[in-house]
């Protein structure tokens, strides 16, 4: 598997790659895959870096699960099998420009899955609208995405509705008036705290303290002083597990024991635990949460069974809708030539997936995919989390069905 | 305090248009910080609880920038060098440090014999780090010992990033954590609980204070005293032993302490183990007290130590353990204090060190440096 | 056997060829004086002979040791030391510091004590200032520290390199004496770098004049002194 390729490498591939490209000869707009060879998806997910390895690698095996359920397009009367190109977009976004680059100058991509963070989706953006390809993130949360790239579709929910959903279960649910928000800097967790510290104040409550830390960084001890002052009821946080189990851990040197402290999606994987142990007890999540079903518990069977532990993250199932929306739209705009190679026109493959599901919405693993024709697919609901006894651990008077 | 800053001495209007234009705009600064912390304190907004609240933290993370920094200041004082890759340094020491407090955990040894396992974990920080200085010394600096001095600079940031790598493949891009270690001291311990004693890592204290109320770690005062002691034993080593004398020697003129008969390579790898020394002890302290670790870990603490050093003088032990300590203590006290949002605690350390070498270009202890380059 | 015997060395310093075919000899208990104009080579062949400059060709042979390749801190340990020129002694370093880092091959605890003793009787102004800061000190002061840190090595053989440079006269006539004093009464070999030519002649058993990393002229010092192509190039000013 490729793994940490370096950000030089890459951009060396790039331009080598970008020189290759004019002599093949090849039309822009069109993906051949001659009779006999894969179709190439590529899959960009975060792979390296603290605490958040787990959130990519769970996006890239969602997707290798996909294509062991479904791993051949079948066009007119040929088949044709399915392969993937994983890079790292190191969820950054020099990272999301150097796979981005990287995949552009491969015409043998049809798509991509991912980035896997809102930052390298962004970086991401810019360099796929302009070589007309399409990237379907299973985890890119930042909600301005949709409308600023053309390329940029996603199967998860934004942080717009997770925003909401998640002020609301602080003040009803729990009671919160007074909140206090902290942020790490990056487009989601910035986006993620706005969104939430505005829905907050419109249902009636305070806002007391905002906050922000740097990701890397371990002692959190003087922001957490900082914040104790103005007299939260609950800290919330936009960010990855590093940076929270370090928070709420420090909590209680700053006399913060007794505040709860809540996450969203970044925050909702095994690792969290393994890193904060016994000072991530109690700590509140929300995720885009797919709808209980038996399709599902079967695919995490499944996912169990192949890699011997459970889900390192919330994402598998996104990933693994984005690659059936592109399995269909090659099926159905791919068309065989005179040679028995496969033609798939960019152009109409981002149309199909822009409007996937929006007639009638299509069962996904995740809920129901209905395109907007803007780039937003997610039917599906927020679900809460708390984690209990080591636990990441479902609360069932908060989880949303999905109708 | 203003008095050991002779700013009427040293200002000469008209004869370096930028100098008195630094000097003003230092001075406007100063005066404006003091205003807002005064403003501050007396509207109630900032008490002197959070004050001191801010003082023992910062003491307890500036005395490991401290430890960090003097890697930095011993090499650049014999070496005329940066050490960039004394972050990494650090970084081995704590990440080596996780694989056997991880194993006494696992086999229950530490639960047992928790000091022991403790200075043990310590002593394999040091050792790790020793190992890499000394490869790094060896590897990396010793064949470019005179070259231009730009050469090692770019060899020590390469240096770093490999040694960030090779933790990285071989380890994983994971993030670990040490274990949670109660030291229960004159009481038994009861689950988490210390009965009857104090838990020196783990105990925290609801102390009253003029009106308000601070957390207060042991933990902090034992980093602190650690530091101290480690701190006084390389300034021991340095002033009054034969060769910390051949080191100060080395400092100042290779060739000429070679003539005195001291094999200066020997002291120069000896420079690169104290300073790991150092750094290994900074780690594990550090690894104990946020208890995360990761091959990237280094970089932020080696950034706040390289400023601590140059804060206090680069090439000055004093200056580096007086220069972390403040850092720290600036860090954590300042923002709160000036109303600032805490993600600015970095831009309020720099511009610290900016207002500093402004009106001391050779940092706080930098005097004889100074000296002797004029 | 002589003490020292030095043997056609060439030393470079990248492509500069600073020494081209040195050859010297120094017996026990001489003076032996090299003179010259700058850039002659005369410190280069002083550095060469420390090690810190090492022989690019050619062979140094010290007590019937070859020590051409050795690193200087093995050469002082056989008892070769050099006063470098401009004093350099440690500034950061306080006089006894200094003076102990003169000592610092050795181990004989009680005897060193005892020379320091005798620096100190030499020198009674560096005893006021023993622990001031070698930085301090003035140029006069500085040059007795540094002979005196040379003085505390020991030495087999101590090679001098311009120890009257920058002093006042009175200064001058100091130095000189103690160096006789020191040849005099401890025996002590001594090879003289001098740019004050007239000087060291008088007081050196032997001499070398050197040019452009050359050999020009040798001799007894008498014989120096009176040679009139001497006198024009070196001794004509004095």
């Amino acid at each position: 598997m490729v793994r940490n390729t370096t950000r030089n490498f890459l951009v060396v591939m790039a331009v080598l790659a970008l020189l290759i490209v004019p002599a093949m000869a090849q039309d822009e707009g069109t993906v051949v895959v001659e009779a006999g060879d894969p179709v190439v998806i590529g899959v960009a997910a975060v792979i390296s870096g603290e605490g958040l390895a787990p959130l990519g690698e769970d996006i890239v095996r969602g997707v290798e699960l996909a294509l062991d359920e479904r791993g051949t397009v079948t066009v007119g009367d040929v088949e044709f099998e399915v392969t993937i190109d994983v890079q790292d977009d190191l969820c950054s976004a020099e990272g999301g420009q150097a796979v981005a680059n990287y995949y552009v100058s491969n015409p043998q991509i049809v798509g991509i899955v991912g980035p896997t963070c809102s930052s390298a989706c962004r970086g991401a953006g810019p360099i796929l609208d302009s070589a007309g390809y399409i990237m379907i993130s299973a985890s890119c949360t930042n909600p301005a995405l949709a409308a600023d790239f053309v390329s940029f579709n996603r199967t998860a929910p934004n942080d717009d509705a997770q925003g909401v959903e998640d002020a609301i279960f602080i003040y009803d649910y729990l009671g919160i008036t007074k909140l206090a928000t902290i942020h790490d800097g990056s487009p989601y967790g910035e986006g993620l705290v706005t969104n939430v510290a505005a829905a907050f104040e419109e249902l009636g409550g305070e806002v007391v303290a905002q906050d922000a830390v740097t990701v890397g960084d371990t002692d959190f001890r003087s922001t957490l002083n900082t914040i104790a002052a103005a007299g939260p009821e609950l800290i919330f946080f936009g960010g990855f597990p590093a940076e929270a189990a370090r928070l709420a851990e420090q909590r209680a040197d700053a006399g913060l024991s007794e505040v709860p402290f809540m996450g969203a999606d970044g925050l909702y994987s095994p690792e969290l635990i393994n890193l904060g142990g016994a000072a991530v007890e109690g700590v509140y999540m929300s995720t885009p949460a797919p709808a209980v079903s038996d399709a599902l518990s079967e695919f995490v069977a499944a996912y169990e069974e192949k890699y011997g532990f459970a889900p390192t993250a919330a994402f598998h199932s996104y990933s693994h809708d984005a690659v059936l929306m592109y399995l269909d739209a090659i099926e159905a705009v791919g068309e065989i030539d005179a040679d028995g190679n496969l033609v798939i026109d960019r152009a109409a493959l981002a149309e199909y997936i822009a409007n996937y599901g929006a007639e009638e919405p299509v069962v996904g693993l995740s809920g129901l995919l209905s395109c907007n024709g803007d780039g937003e697919c997610a039917q599906g609901g927020i679900g809460f989390f708390q984690v209990q006894d080591g636990e990441i651990v479902r609360l069932e008077t908060m989880s949303m069905e999905l109708e | 305090m203003l008095k050991s800053i002779p700013i009427a001495g040293r200002l000469r209007f008209g004869n370096d248009p930028v100098q008195t234009f630094l000097y003003m705009a230092g001075g406007a600064l100063l005066l404006f910080f003091a205003f807002i912390a005064v403003r501050n304190t007396l509207t109630g907004a900032y008490g002197i609880d959070d004050f001191l609240q801010g003082i023992v933290l910062g003491l307890a993370q500036g005395s490991i920038y401290a430890l960090i920094a003097l890697g930095y200041t011993l090499v650049y004082g014999v070496l005329m060098m940066i050490n960039f890759a004394h972050s990494e340094v650090f970084m081995g020491g704590a990440y080596i440090g996780f694989f056997a407090i991880n194993a006494f955990h696992e086999s229950g040894f530490l639960a047992e014999n928790t000091l022991v396992a403790l200075l043990i974990t310590m002593a394999i920080g040091m050792l790790a780090s020793v190992i890499l200085a000394v490869l790094l010394e060896r590897i990396a600096y010793r064949p470019l010992r005179n070259a231009p001095r730009l050469v090692p600079l770019i060899t020590a940031i390469g240096a770093s990033i490999t040694l960030q790598q090779i933790f990285l493949r071989l380890f994983g891009g994971g993030t670990r954590s040490y274990p949670v270690v109660s030291l229960c001291i004159g009481g038994t311990l009861q689950g988490t609980t210390c009965e009857g004693g104090i838990d020196i890592m783990q105990g925290r204290y609801q102390v009253e204070v003029f009106g308000g109320e601070i957390v207060i770690r042991p933990l902090y005062f034992v980093i602190f005293f650690i530091a101290l002691i480690l701190m006084a034993a390389l300034w021991f080593f340095v002033q009054r032993t034969k060769v910390g004398k051949a080191m100060r020697a080395v400092a100042e003129d290779k060739n000429t302490a070679a003539l005195m008969g001291v094999n200066v390579d020997r002291v120069i790898v000896l420079t690169f183990v104290l300073g790991a020394l150092m750094a290994g002890a900074a780690a594990v302290l550090f690894a104990l007290y946020n208890r995360q670790v990761s091959p990237f870990m280094g970089f932020t603490p080696g950034v706040k130590a390289f400023t601590a050093a140059v804060l206090g003088g680069i090439g000055n032990v004093p200056g580096a353990m007086a220069g972390g300590v403040l850092l720290g203590v600036i860090e954590s006290a300042a923002p709160q204090m000036l109303g600032l949002p805490s993600q600015l605690e970095d831009v309020v350390a720099f511009g610290v060190l900016v207002l500093i070498l402004i009106f001391r270009p050779t940092g706080i202890f930098g005097e004889v440096l100074a000296k002797k380059k004029a | 056997m002589s003490l020292l015997e030095v043997h056609d060395i060439h030393t470079y310093y990248g492509k500069i060829h600073a020494l081209k075919g040195i050859s010297l000899t120094v017996e026990k208990g001489e003076i032996v004086t090299l003179i010259g104009g700058n850039g002659a080579g005369k410190t280069t062949t002083l550095n060469t002979i420390s090690g810190i400059t090492p022989a690019a060709e050619g062979y140094i042979i010290f007590e019937g040791k070859d020590i051409t390749r050795a690193p200087a801190h093995q050469i002082v340990s056989f008892g070769v030391i050099q006063s470098p020129e401009g004093r350099k002694i440690f500034t950061r370093l306080t006089v006894r510091e200094n003076l102990e880092m003169g000592a610092f091959i050795r181990k004989d605890l009680a005897k060193i004590a005892r020379d320091m003793e005798y620096v100190f009787h030499r020198f009674p102004r560096l005893k006021e200032r023993i622990n001031q800061l070698g930085g301090t000190l003035s140029g006069g002061e500085q040059q007795m520290l540094a002979i005196g840190r040379a003085l505390m090595a020991s030495p087999h053989l101590l090679l001098l390199d311009e120890p009257s440079m920058g002093l006042a006269p009175m200064l001058v006539e100091e130095i000189f004496n103690v160096i006789q004093y020191l040849n005099g009464e401890s025996g002590t070999t001594i090879l003289l770098v001098e740019q004050n030519a007239t000087k060291a002649l008088e007081i050196a058993a032997r001499g070398y004049v050197l040019q452009s990393g050359y050999i020009t002229h040798r001799g007894t010092g008498a014989e120096l002194q009176h040679d009139p192509t001497i006198i024009e190039a070196y001794l004509g000013g004095h």
